[in-house]
């Protein structure tokens, strides 16, 4: 079937305005953190580029600023000065090369900030502190409001300057104006508080602001909270009637939504693979209904068939996919040319992009190495074929033979077992975690594609090595489990996380997981063996279990299933010996141990380096040698495939 | 203290004083270079009088990044240079810190494998490192030397090198890291031996520090006060001084500690060091030395040759001329409270200090120092630090000051903050904004409520500086239930009942800061103490200080009750009703009095009735000291229609 065919809607033109979409796919707005002194860089040029010359319908930047007492974090684009200007028309002139339109996100985050970097109060509604920054706001003032009106339009008017097709305000997840428009965080009783109707009037201003400084020529949108998911806030019912007020100025011409506040609720608004797809649906559905604008659709869309339904079934009228194109810049262009299959599939694993937003590093990707490195050169192709050989099928043997297949070499992967995939195969057989193990199913297509052969059951030593004679050897046998030093050898009833995942023992009763990872690792496993019926207690040496979570944002809901399946999380305790059916445990800030039954301690702990066919080869003088992943020091998937690609591009 | 010390092979380098402004984290640079910022901060140490100035430890190989704006060597020429020709204006000698962090570092950056002597993750980033091969050795060598080649050829004086904390060198010296077979682990000293020949021979006759960890607090494994005089037996013959400083992984905070740690904690452990030295090698002291009389002191008596004085030049620049020009009660004191020196946080905040906010910002922030064109009469209104600064700036510039307070006392909200355990020095620069204010000329009306008739009555301008008031209470209160503020909780707790009933208190902390933790350590001696947090950490917010985990060490060595993801619903006369912020689950927490240590409000009723008029600090929007202090300097400046 043709992918026309195939997709009814998704690939079908769209009018927003002034601004005609060849399709419904938009790479909306997020963080990046690629922006430098304030101004847009080559990196952002390169980035968006990407995505347009992937075939995205419409692209919406990040947020820039509008006034400098907004400066919640330290790579924000200053969009209120002028200097920006140039950087704008780089990344324009870019998107435009492929015919893509572009849109400016701009906006005020209001009292979700602080003023570590603006060095000045911030400004809200009401003097509410943001339940994640925790400073109290400055209640802005009638003239304060009127800069920031005023900063709007002027900042409109550099994205104008600046090439831009048209605006997005953001108004939902981290704005000023969601700020106003929230009764949580509005408790004014002036012309700018009280009813949704003054609530809504700096909302109002602006729009009629922005309009007059970009003119009839630009396309102008507006970004909805629909349900704020904290206590006393907004709902869908005003985000709807705010919506009505939007399109009634006749100023507007498409609706985006979201949901969930930044700085409460993150976890709802960059879901990971723990939340169902098309979860926040129910806004641009409601809100559809009422206005006649064309709506935006967002929620963990990472396969185009997913956002063709979405489409059919009449919940929008586009779809946002952003992780869907951080993984894969292709996206649209393949399911467009009928390769849907050949799409590298967002793991919605937040790891290596929402994940290093919160630390305020530069936006990447797990499985792809690209992302964020858009502006740096591609290595030039081999100018010989060189014979590669990579021992290995985890996620860094497999991204060293796509890189090295890539660069036009002839690549062979040995693989000791029967399947691909190393740990992450492992990992992704917890069923919450099964969205994990599209990393390799990623890997492998990628792999046929380039013609790479792999062997399995193929064990490799150092003499197989030097019998194949390949040009290149690249090591990538991960890791192995290592047993703690307080489990004696004899102590059957400690085992490995691997251990339980590949079914070799199936503990039952009362179970210890031990994290000393701080990741999926103790967590994942402690509910797959409590919904079989175990009683799971995690332990910890730190202060918190699954440390990490917080930062994919998967631990909210890791708590909450927590709870549901009465897993205990016990922190600060380190495992100090084993008995027949008890463990003893130390309580570190105090010195007292105590012990406690256990049938079954399961270990998630640092693995050791599977590192002796590396260090034979290189003793043996092996030319080409190299190694990537875990068998230089485990950890986790995202430096297994950056190693991999860098060891296969190395050739 | 004032006298000068020379350095180096053969005592050709003199620093013209016995302080040292110490190498530290600044956030200052530029990607991974030295910046004009930097070179105004250190310039600034310098014109204040510092002996010597090392600068922010570089990396001397691309392997090792561990924070964003890290500087790396092989991009520090020329911020070097001009380190090197502005401190050398004033006299002050300028050496360059150079050092690897190993596994103590961060592969989020280069995006490349930790390394480290043997693969013991670090406790906070549990992340795994490479255990080094011998060609990563040989280039960690080799780094140290080319860092140290072109330290000295772009004009600095010399080089430290960092075997203190995050550091590699130390790493390779210590059981905790160290377990290699080979023999970088038969001998832990070798890499440091190695390391110390090639810097010492790179350095081509220039001045060698060496920043030693001597006690790593682990003694099963760590480097002990025993081992470290072994260690320094064989290394000090490369050295022309030694910093003697503590803490490993597992006391990371121990080794610039805030105030819960007494200063000067290190001067035994440096006079070891320094008895056990031959006469050459000069010794420095290291540890929370703050003071001018501990500092001389530590002199005097022999426990070294020169001191370390890092925070108490962030906070006052000009210690060292203050002291010479015999008024070392000038000197701005620093209280220890790391809240905005300490910037290792990967919000790459910029170095500051609560009560000098101008320190990191000397190339952007109007300097305080002039006379004004047109002196008027000042009223301040409210005596806290942001009302004080106020008074304190323009009495400096020539203005006719008048400071009015209800309280007995000036110093506002930080009075009572002092009284918090473990916060006692924060009381230090209250009385040195007042004792400055007295100096200058400043007049006091203390026990005063002003009403809107005197503001009327007043000729001249006015600074509104009241401070904050409670906060809203955004959980259900039945009749009975005994409620207090934190602030109320502090300001009482002078009293021997500390005016609280008896019975168990339950503290509600949303801030996650240092008020609600300092208040149940207050408490917890005396009484059955909870603490409420919506987090999953206990003063959650404390991490950027380094408080956090010791924090949360000492509530739970005083045996106060964690009640972590709770959120405070409802206070009943005899309990504290709570909910798990993610579940809703409900528990009850038995409470004869419930302290709310959550946000407060402006007190800004005055203004209110007066809005024109300029305010600073609280009264805008209630935060802490640092933008007190910033906003009452700006507003004084503002007089004269300087602006920041």
């Amino acid at each position: 079937m043709k992918a026309a065919g195939r997709y009814r809607y998704l690939f079908s033109p769209l009018r927003i305005g002034p601004v005609v979409l060849r399709n419904r796919i938009v790479f909306a707005a997020h963080l990046t953190n690629y922006a430098e002194d304030g101004h847009p860089t080559e990196q952002h040029a390169a980035y968006y580029e990407a995505r347009a010359r992937g075939g995205a319908g419409l692209i919406v930047t990040e947020e820039h600023s509008v006034h400098p007492t907004d400066w919640p974090y330290e790579k924000l684009i200053h969009g209120f000065d002028e200097s920006v200007i140039p950087g704008y028309q780089r990344i324009t002139a870019a998107v435009h090369r492929h015919g893509t339109p572009i849109l400016a996100q701009i906006n005020h985050n209001g009292g979700q900030a602080s003023g570590m970097y603006s060095r000045l109060p911030v400004w809200a509604a009401s003097p509410v502190a943001d339940p994640l920054f925790r400073e109290v706001a400055k209640e802005v003032d009638h003239a304060e409001i009127a800069e920031i009106v005023a900063g709007y339009a002027k900042t409109a008017g550099h994205c104008v300057q600046g090439g831009f097709d048209g605006i997005e305000l953001q108004c939902s997840h981290s704005s000023i104006v969601r700020g106003f428009l929230s009764p949580a965080t509005n408790l004014r009783d002036d012309e700018y508080g009280g009813d949704l109707q003054r609530r809504a009037r700096i909302l109002l201003e602006i729009v009629a602001a922005v309009r007059e400084a970009i003119g009839p020529g630009r396309a102008l949108g507006v970004r909805l909270c629909g349900d704020e998911l904290i206590n006393g806030g907004t709902t869908i019912d005003d985000a709807v009637e705010v919506a009505r007020m939007v399109e009634a100025t006749g100023h507007v011409d498409y609706i985006n939504t979201s949901i969930g506040v930044a700085t409460s609720t993150l976890y709802m608004i960059e879901a990971s693979m723990h939340i169902p797809p098309g979860y926040a649906l129910f806004i641009p559905s409601a809100i559809r209904k009422a206005v006649e604008l064309p709506v935006v659709g967002v929620g963990r869309f990472k396969d185009p068939l997913q956002a063709e339904r979405a489409l059919a079934e009449g919940h929008c009228d586009m779809i946002g996919v952003v992780r869907g194109q951080i993984a894969d810049a292709d996206f649209a262009a393949k399911a467009r040319s009928g390769h849907a299959d050949d799409i590298r599939l967002c793991l919605s694993c937040n790891q290596e992009c929402v994940g290093r937003m919160g630390l305020n590093r530069w936006l990447g990707c797990i499985e792809n190495p690209r992302t964020g490195r858009e502006s740096v050169p591609l290595p030039r192709p081999a100018r010989s074929r060189r014979k590669v050989m990579v021992v290995g099928a985890g996620p860094a043997g497999l991204q060293a033979a796509i890189a090295a297949a890539g660069c036009g070499h002839d690549v062979t992967v040995h693989e000791r077992a029967d399947t691909a995939g190393g740990q992450v195969r492992l990992a992704s057989t917890v069923p919450s975690r099964a969205e994990f193990g599209d990393l390799v199913r990623n890997q492998l297509a990628e792999c046929a594609r380039l013609r790479v052969t792999i062997r399995y059951g193929s064990d490799i030593d150092a003499a197989a090595v030097r019998a194949a004679a390949p040009d290149t050897v690249i090591v990538a046998t991960g890791a192995a489990a290592e047993r703690p030093y307080w489990a004696p050898p004899d102590a059957g009833q400690v085992v490995d996380i691997r251990q339980v995942l590949d079914g070799s023992v199936a503990p039952q009763g009362r179970v210890i997981v031990v994290d000393e990872i701080g990741f999926h690792h103790a967590t994942s496993v402690a509910e797959l063996l409590a919904d079989r019926g175990a009683q799971v207690e995690v332990v910890t040496p730190g202060m918190v279990v699954g440390q990490d979570l917080g930062i994919t944002l998967d631990m909210e809901n890791w708590c909450v299933r927590a709870a549901a399946k009465g897993i205990v999380q016990t922190t600060d305790c380190l495992v100090t010996g084993v008995g027949p059916g008890s463990v003893t445990l130390m309580h570190h800030p105090t010195g007292r141990t105590r012990q406690t039954d256990a049938d079954w301690v399961v270990c998630a702990v640092p693995a050791a380096p599977a590192e002796q066919l590396y260090l034979e080869l290189k003793a043996l003088g092996q030319p080409g040698v190299r190694r990537a992943g875990d068998c230089v020091a485990p950890r986790r998937a995202h430096a297994a495939v950056i190693e991999g690609q860098r060891a296969g591009e190395a050739l | 203290m004032l006298g000068p010390l020379p350095l180096g092979t053969a005592g050709e380098a003199r620093a013209p004083s016995r302080v040292m402004f110490g190498p530290h984290e600044t956030n200052l640079g530029r990607r991974r270079a030295f910046s004009d910022r930097h070179v105004a901060y250190y310039a600034r140490r310098a014109a204040g009088g510092a002996g010597i100035v090392v600068t922010e430890t570089a990396s001397v190989h691309p392997s090792d990044w561990p924070y964003e704006r890290a500087p790396l060597a092989a991009a520090s020429a020329a911020g070097w240079a001009s380190i090197a020709q502005a401190c050398h204006a004033e006299g002050t000698l300028a050496l360059a810190s150079i050092g690897h962090a190993g596994g103590q570092g961060s592969s989020a950056y280069s995006q490349q494998p930790l390394l480290a002597p043997s693969r013991v993750p670090d406790v906070t980033t549990r992340e795994a490192p490479k255990a080094m091969e011998a060609d990563d050795i040989d280039a960690a060598v080799a780094g140290f030397g080319d860092a140290a080649r072109l330290a000295v050829s772009a004009g600095l004086d010399g080089v430290e090198v960092n075997a203190g904390q995050h550091s590699l060198v130390r790493q390779f010296l210590s059981g905790l890291t160290n377990q290699r077979q080979d023999g970088y682990g038969t001998d832990r000293l070798l890499f440091a031996l190695e390391v110390m020949q090639t810097v010492r021979d790179a350095a081509r006759g220039a001045v060698v520090g060496l920043r030693l960890c001597c006690d790593e607090l682990a003694p099963w494994a760590g480097i002990t006060p025993d081992a470290a005089l072994e260690i320094l037996t064989a290394l000090h013959p490369y050295a022309d001084y030694v910093v003697a400083v503590r803490g490993s992984i597992y006391s990371v905070s121990a080794t610039r500690p805030d105030g819960h740690t007494p200063p000067g904690f290190n001067l035994d452990l440096s006079r070891r060091v320094r008895d056990a030295l031959p006469g050459r090698v000069a010794v420095v002291a290291q540890g929370s030395i703050v003071e001018v009389d501990m500092a001389q002191r530590t002199l005097e008596s022999g426990a070294a040759d020169a001191v370390e004085m890092t925070r108490a030049q962030i906070a006052d620049p000009d210690l060292v001329r203050k002291v010479r020009a015999g008024a070392p009660a000038t000197v701005r004191p620093c209280v220890l409270c790391n809240q905005t020196c300490q910037v290792r946080d990967p919000r790459n905040p910029v170095v500051s200090c609560i009560g000098e906010p101008a320190s990191g910002h000397e190339t952007e922030d109007v300097p305080v120092s002039g006379t004004s064109p047109r002196p008027q009469r000042v009223l301040v209104v409210g005596g806290g630090p942001g009302g004080l600064e106020a008074a304190r700036t323009a009495a400096l510039r020539g203005h006719h000051v008048h400071v009015v307070d209800r309280a007995a006392q000036p110093g506002g909200a930080v009075r009572a903050a002092a009284a918090g355990a473990g916060r006692e020095r924060l009381a230090r620069i209250a009385d040195w904004l007042a004792s400055e204010c007295s100096r200058l000329g400043v007049e006091f009306d203390l026990g005063r409520e002003l009403g809107g008739k005197d503001i009327d009555a007043h000729d001249g301008a006015v600074i509104i500086c009241t401070g904050s008031a409670d906060g809203r209470r955004d959980y259900r209160v039945e009749p009975g239930a005994d409620i207090r503020t934190a602030r109320s909780v502090l300001e009482q707790a002078t009293r021997p009942d500390g005016g609280l009933p008896d019975g168990p208190a339950v503290i509600w902390d949303p801030v996650g800061g240092p008020i609600g933790i300092s208040v149940a350590e207050l408490l917890a001696p005396g009484r059955q103490v909870a603490l409420v947090t919506p987090d999953l950490i206990p003063g959650a917010q404390l991490a950027r200080s380094g408080d956090l985990a010791d924090a949360s060490t000492r509530l739970q060595q005083a045996g106060v009750a964690l009640h972590k993801r709770s959120r405070l619903v409802t206070v009943t006369p005899s309990a504290a009703v709570v909910e798990d912020v993610f579940t809703g689950e409900a528990a009850d927490i038995g409470a004869a009095v419930v302290i709310d240590a959550g946000h407060r409000l402006p007190e800004d009723s005055l203004w209110r009735a007066h809005p024109a008029l300029r305010r600073a600090g609280d009264a805008v929007a209630p935060r802490t000291m640092y933008e007190a202090v910033l906003e009452g300097r700006r507003a004084a400046l503002a007089l004269d229609g300087r602006a920041t």
